[in-house]
C-alpha cells in the first residue's frame, strides 16, 4: 500500500539518519584525516586535501619519546590494566556477597554506592592529594589505580551484582549439596559462568580508567604521566603543530573505541539497562 | 540408608508461616511422598530436610543424630532439583563427577565411578556433552547420576518431573522406581501430582497450608482418607462428596435432594451433620436404584465417566468401555455401600460407621 | 533469623570476608575526603615550609565565596551551561533514539556511531574541537566562509559569551549518544501493544507519541535529565584544554574553579568550601534520582 505520507515520513527519517551519522562521525573522521596531513597541507587555505599528501609523519613525530605520548600510552596501559583487575577482583567479590551472601545493611550499602557516583572528583581530590603528598605517593601508578578504583568500583559492584541475582539460587544449591563450600560455589560454579559480564565490566572499567584525565593531572607529574596529560600537552605546548596534536588525540582513543566497538553488546545491555533498573 | 524424622518442624518467614508443626517419621528405605498443591510448604519442608534452609523450630534428625546445625553436605543427603540445576559450563562426566572433585579423590576413581552411574543411567554416550546439548529428559538422569554418585544415606527429589512432557513423565516415573527398587535409598519425593505420588511411594504425606493432613500408604489415602480435603486430592476424577442427611424410612437411607441411598442398617448415624462421599468406580448406572438424567459423558480410553444428575444432586461413575448413553437420558443409579465414605460436616474427618 | 545452620552461617561470614576489600578501599578513598572536604572548608590552609599550616577559619571560606564576584559569575555560568545543555542533549538525544527505534534505523551500525564519540577521551574530544574552532585552519570557519554564511574567520574561542557556548557544543556533541542510549532503552520498554491499542482506538502518530511514548519514558528522562545535570556540573577537560577559563575568566565554571584556586592559587580551604557547594548541588540532584526510580512503573502505563 503506497502512502505518499509514509513515503515522506521514510525519506525524512533516512534523512535524520544520515545527517545523525554525518554529525556524529564526522568531527571524528575529519580528526583522522587532518592526523594524516602534514603541516603544509593543512595551513595552506583551503586546505590541501590532495589524498598523495597523506603521510604517517604526525605519527612519528609523535611517538618520539620525549614527546612523552608513548610513556603515556604505556602508564595509561598500566593503570587501566591494575585498575581494571583488581576492581573486577573486589568488586565480584563485593557485589556476589551483597547479592546472594544475607548481608546485613545491603540496602544502604547499595544506595551509598549509587550516590558516589554522584558528586564531583574535586571533592576528594583536594583531601586525597594531600594525603597522598604527605605519604609520597604523588606521581605514582598506584596512587592513580588507588584512586580510579573509586569512582569504578561502585559501577562494578552495581552492575555485578545485578547479574550475580540472575543466576538461578537452583545452581548455588546444587553445588552445596555437593559439598562446595560457599567460596566453592563462588569459585567453581557463579564465576565460570559469569565470564562475559566480568569481561565486559573489565572493558568498561578499563575505558574510564584511560580516558581519566582530572585526577591524572592532580597526582601525577613526570613520572606518571597518562595518555590523556600527554594528549592535553599537545594541545598547550605544541598546539600550532595541528597534525601532531591530533594524532595524538587518534592514537590515545584507538584503543578505546576499538574497544567499546568490541564489546558494544555488553555495554549496550549491561550499563544502560543498569542505569535505568538501578 | 537412613531414617529420617520431622519432629514439630516450624518454618516462618518473616510473619508468614509456611511449616506449621509438622512430624513424622520415615523409615529406612522407604520412598516417601510429600504431596499438596503449590505453596503448601512441601518444598520448603524438603529444602529444611536437605540443609538448605533453616529451621524456625523443632528438630531433623537422620538415624536419630540432630542434624539441624549441619549443611546439606554433611547431612549425607543429595538432591535432584525441578528444574535439574545442572552446571552449565560442565560436560555430563564433569557434571556428575563434581562432588568427588571437589573432595580430591584420584582422578581414575572418578572416572570409574562415573562410568559406573553412567551406564546405569544410560548417559555413556553422552558423557562429552555440555547440558544444553541434552533433552530435558537426558539432563534430567545427569540430574539424578550426579545424585547417585553421592551414594547418600537419603535422596531428595524437588518436583522432578514437571519440566517433562506426559509421555515422558510416565516413563520417567517407571525408571525412579526402579532405581529405588535397585538401590533402595530412603527417598523423600515431593510433588503436586497424585497420581505420581500413589504410583511411586510406599507411604504419602498430604500437606496443606503447611499442616499435615495425612501420612499413610497409597491405598489408606486412597481408600480411607483422613478427611474431606485429601479425599478430593487424591484420585481421579475427585470424589464426589454431598451435605445431605440419614433417613430412617423402612431401612436406613441417605438423602441427597431426591434421590435415596440405601445404607446397611446396622450403620448408627451420629448425631451431628455428616457428609457422604464416593469415588466413581462404585457407582453403577443401569435399570435398578434411583433416577436420574444424564447430564456429560467423558470417555478416557479404557473407561467413560458418565456424569448425572437429579433433583437436588449429581454423581459422577465410571463406566468399563464405552457407554452408549447419551446426555439427556434417563437412567437409574445405584451407590455400592462398600465405597461409601463419611465426614464429620464440621471437622471434615472421615469418621467410622 | 536464627542461623542455626552451618552452611548459612559459612555464606554470612564469607559475605563478610568478600564485602571487607571493598569497603575498605571506598571508605579510604571515599568516605574519609568527603569528611575531610568539609573540615578543610573550615580551615585555612597554608603551604608553610615543607608542610601545611591549618588554622581555623570558620565559615570565611563560604562568606568570601559567596562575596565573591567570580564566584557568583561562575555559579550563574555553571547553571546556565547546566540547564542548556541538559535541555538540548535531552532533545537531541530523543529525536535520535526515536529514529534508532524506528525499523529503518534498528541498524547495528547505527548503534557503533554511538558509542564512537561516547568512547572518546573527554581530552580528546576538547582537542578535537580546539581544532575544529582554531581561527585559522579550523574546519568550521572553512565551511561557514566557503558556504558564504560568514565573511571573516570567527576567534569563537576569543569572546566572553561565544566561548562559552562552543565549550557548550562540544560537551553536547559528545553527550548526546550517551543519553540517546538511555532513551533508547527506555524505548523498547515500552510494550509494542500498547501502541497497537492506541492505533486501534484511532490515535495519529503525534498522538501515540504524547499519550504512550511520553508517559512510557518519564522514569528515563527523570534519570537522563538527572544524570546529565550531574556531568554538566562535573565539566572540567574542556575547559583546560579549550580556554583555561580565559577570556577574562568568562568561561570559568565551578569545577574548574575550585581546582584552580586549590591547586594553582593554592587556597586549599577555599577551593574545599567551593567543591563542598558543588557536592550539595550535585547530592540533591542525586537525591531525585533516587527517588524517581522508587515507586517505579506503576503510573506509568498509558491511559
Amino acid at each position: 500500500m503506497f502512502s505518499y505520507r509514509r513515503y515522506l515520513s521514510r525519506f525524512f527519517i533516512r534523512l535524520g539518519l544520515a545527517l545523525f551519522t554525518l554529525i556524529a562521525l564526522g568531527p571524528v573522521i575529519w580528526a583522522v584525516i587532518t592526523s594524516l596531513l602534514p603541516l603544509s597541507a593543512l595551513t595552506s587555505r583551503p586546505p590541501d586535501l590532495n589524498p598523495l599528501n597523506l603521510t604517517l609523519e604526525n605519527y612519528r613525530l609523535v611517538l618520539d619519546s620525549s614527546r612523552g605520548l608513548f610513556s603515556g600510552l604505556i602508564n595509561s596501559f598500566i593503570i587501566a590494566t591494575f585498575t581494571g583487575a583488581v576492581g573486577l577482583v573486589i568488586g565480584s567479590m563485593a557485589a556476589y556477597a551483597l547479592a546472594r551472601l544475607r548481608m546485613p545493611g545491603s540496602g544502604t550499602i547499595l544506595m551509598m554506592i549509587l550516590a558516589t557516583q554522584m558528586f564531583p572528583g574535586i571533592v576528594i581530590a583536594i583531601p586525597l592529594f594531600l594525603v597522598m603528598s604527605r605519604l609520597h605517593l604523588v606521581d605514582t601508578h598506584f596512587a592513580l589505580v588507588v584512586v580510579y578504583l573509586s569512582f569504578t568500583l561502585p559501577i562494578v559492584i552495581w552492575i555485578l551484582k545485578g547479574f550475580f541475582e540472575s543466576v538461578p539460587m537452583e545452581l548455588e544449591r546444587a553445588a552445596a549439596v555437593d559439598g562446595a563450600s560457599p567460596l566453592q560455589t563462588f569459585r567453581h560454579v557463579v564465576l565460570p559462568i559469569s565470564l562475559p559480564p566480568l569481561f565486559a565490566t573489565g572493558v568498561f572499567v578499563f575505558i574510564e580508567s584511560w580516558n581519566e584525565f582530572f585526577f591524572a593531572i592532580i597526582l601525577t607529574r613526570i613520572n606518571v604521566k597518562t595518555a590523556p596529560i600527554a594528549i592535553a600537552e599537545f594541545s598547550g605546548q605544541y598546539q600550532t603543530l595541528y597534525g601532531q596534536m591530533l594524532a595524538s588525540a587518534v592514537l590515545a582513543s584507538v584503543p578505546v573505541v576499538l574497544l567499546a566497538i568490541i564489546f558494544r553488546k555488553f555495554i549496550l545491555e549491561g550499563f544502560v539497562e543498569g542505569a535505568i533498573k538501578a | 540408608m537412613a531414617t529420617l524424622e520431622l519432629v514439630h518442624i516450624v518454618k516462618k518467614f518473616g510473619e508468614v508461616t509456611a511449616v506449621n508443626d509438622i512430624s513424622l517419621r520415615v523409615e529406612e528405605g522407604e520412598f516417601v511422598t510429600l504431596l499438596g498443591p503449590s505453596g503448601c510448604g512441601k518444598s520448603t519442608i524438603l529444602n529444611m530436610t536437605a540443609g538448605l534452609e533453616d529451621v524456625t523450630s523443632g528438630e531433623i534428625r537422620i538415624n536419630g543424630k540432630t542434624v539441624n546445625h549441619l549443611g546439606p553436605y554433611e547431612r549425607d543427603v543429595a538432591m535432584v532439583f525441578q528444574n535439574y540445576a545442572l552446571y552449565p559450563h560442565m560436560t555430563v562426566e564433569e557434571n556428575i563427577g563434581f562432588s568427588l572433585r571437589l573432595r580430591k579423590r584420584p582422578k581414575d576413581e572418578i572416572r570409574e565411578r562415573v562410568r559406573k552411574v553412567a551406564e546405569m543411567l544410560e548417559l555413556e554416550q553422552l558423557l562429552h556433552r555440555l547440558p544444553r546439548e541434552l533433552s530435558g529428559g537426558q539432563q534430567q538422569r545427569v540430574a539424578i547420576g550426579r545424585a547417585v554418585i553421592r551414594e547418600p544415606s537419603i535422596f531428595l527429589f524437588d518436583e522432578p518431573f514437571s519440566n517433562l512432557d506426559a509421555a515422558l513423565r510416565i516413563k520417567t516415573r517407571g525408571e525412579i522406581k526402579e532405581l529405588h527398587q535397585r538401590l533402595g535409598v530412603t527417598s523423600i519425593f515431593v510433588t503436586h501430582d497424585q497420581e505420581e505420588a500413589l504410583s511411586l511411594s510406599d507411604r504419602i504425606a498430604v500437606v496443606r497450608l503447611g499442616h499435615l493432613e495425612q501420612f499413610g500408604t497409597p491405598e489408606e489415602v486412597y481408600a480411607r482418607p483422613a478427611s474431606k480435603y485429601v479425599a478430593r486430592f487424591i484420585g481421579t476424577p475427585q470424589m464426589d462428596i454431598f451435605s445431605g442427611e440419614f433417613l430412617r424410612q423402612d431401612g436406613l437411607y441417605y438423602r441427597i435432594g431426591k434421590a435415596r441411598i440405601p445404607l446397611p442398617a446396622s450403620i448408627q448415624p451420629p448425631a451431628a451433620a455428616v457428609d457422604m462421599g464416593v469415588r466413581s468406580e462404585f457407582v453403577r448406572l443401569g435399570a435398578q436404584g434411583f433416577p436420574a438424567m444424564v447430564r456429560l459423558v467423558q470417555p478416557v480410553g479404557p473407561f467413560t465417566y458418565v456424569t448425572v444428575e437429579w433433583q437436588g444432586g449429581g454423581v459422577t461413575a465410571r463406566v468399563n468401555g464405552v457407554s452408549h448413553l447419551k446426555p439427556r437420558e434417563n437412567i437409574r443409579v445405584e451407590i455400592d455401600p462398600e465405597g461409601v465414605l463419611f465426614f464429620d460436616r464440621g471437622t471434615e474427618k472421615r469418621i467410622d460407621l | 533469623m536464627q542461623i542455626t545452620n552451618d552452611y548459612n552461617r559459612r555464606r554470612f561470614r564469607m559475605g563478610l570476608w568478600f564485602t571487607a576489600p571493598a569497603i575498605i578501599v571506598l571508605l579510604a578513598v571515599l568516605a574519609y575526603p568527603i569528611i575531610a572536604s568539609w573540615v578543610l572548608s573550615f580551615l585555612r590552609v597554608r603551604f608553610a615550609g615543607q608542610g601545611l599550616s591549618f588554622q581555623f577559619y570558620g565559615f570565611k571560606n563560604y562568606t568570601d565565596m559567596l562575596s565573591n564576584q567570580l564566584f557568583r559569575e561562575a555559579l550563574a555560568r555553571s547553571i546556565y551551561f547546566t540547564f542548556v545543555e541538559v535541555v538540548v542533549v535531552v532533545f537531541l538525544a530523543l529525536i535520535v533514539a526515536l529514529m534508532l527505534n524506528h525499523p529503518l534505523g534498528r541498524h547495528a551500525f547505527f548503534r557503533v556511531v554511538l558509542l564512537v564519540p561516547w568512547a572518546l577521551a573527554p581530552v580528546a574530544n576538547a582537542v578535537l574541537w580546539k581544532w575544529i574552532y582554531n581561527a585559522n585552519y579550523g574546519i568550521l570557519n572553512q565551511i561557514l566562509v566557503g558556504v558564504g554564511l560568514i565573511e571573516k574567520n570567527i576567534v569563537w574561542l576569543g569572546s566572553p559569551l561565544l566561548a562559552l557556548n562552543m565549550i557548550l557544543l562540544a560537551d553536547i556533541w559528545k553527550a548526546v549518544p550517551f543519553i540517546a542510549l538511555l532513551l533508547l532503552a527506555g524505548l523498547q520498554n515500552i510494550p509494542s501493544y500498547l501502541y497497537k491499542a492506541a492505533r486501534l482506538d484511532g490515535a495519529n502518530t503525534w498522538q501515540q507519541f504524547q499519550h504512550v511514548t511520553l508517559p512510557g519514558l518519564k522514569t528515563t528522562l527523570v534519570i537522563s535529565i538527572v544524570l546529565q545535570s550531574i556531568w554538566a556540573l562535573k565539566v572540567f577537560d574542556l575547559i583546560y584544554v579549550l580556554t583555561k577559563g580565559s577570556p577574562a575568566d568568562s568561561t570559568v565554571l565551578l569545577n574548574y574553579l575550585s581546582w584552580r584556586e586549590t591547586f594553582s592559587n593554592l587556597d586549599v580551604g577555599y577551593g574545599a568550601a567551593i567543591a563542598n557547594v558543588l557536592f550539595v548541588m550535585m547530592f540533591l540532584l542525586a537525591l531525585i534520582y533516587i527517588r524517581a526510580l522508587r515507586p517505579r512503573q506503576t503510573g506509568e502505563r498509558a491511559g
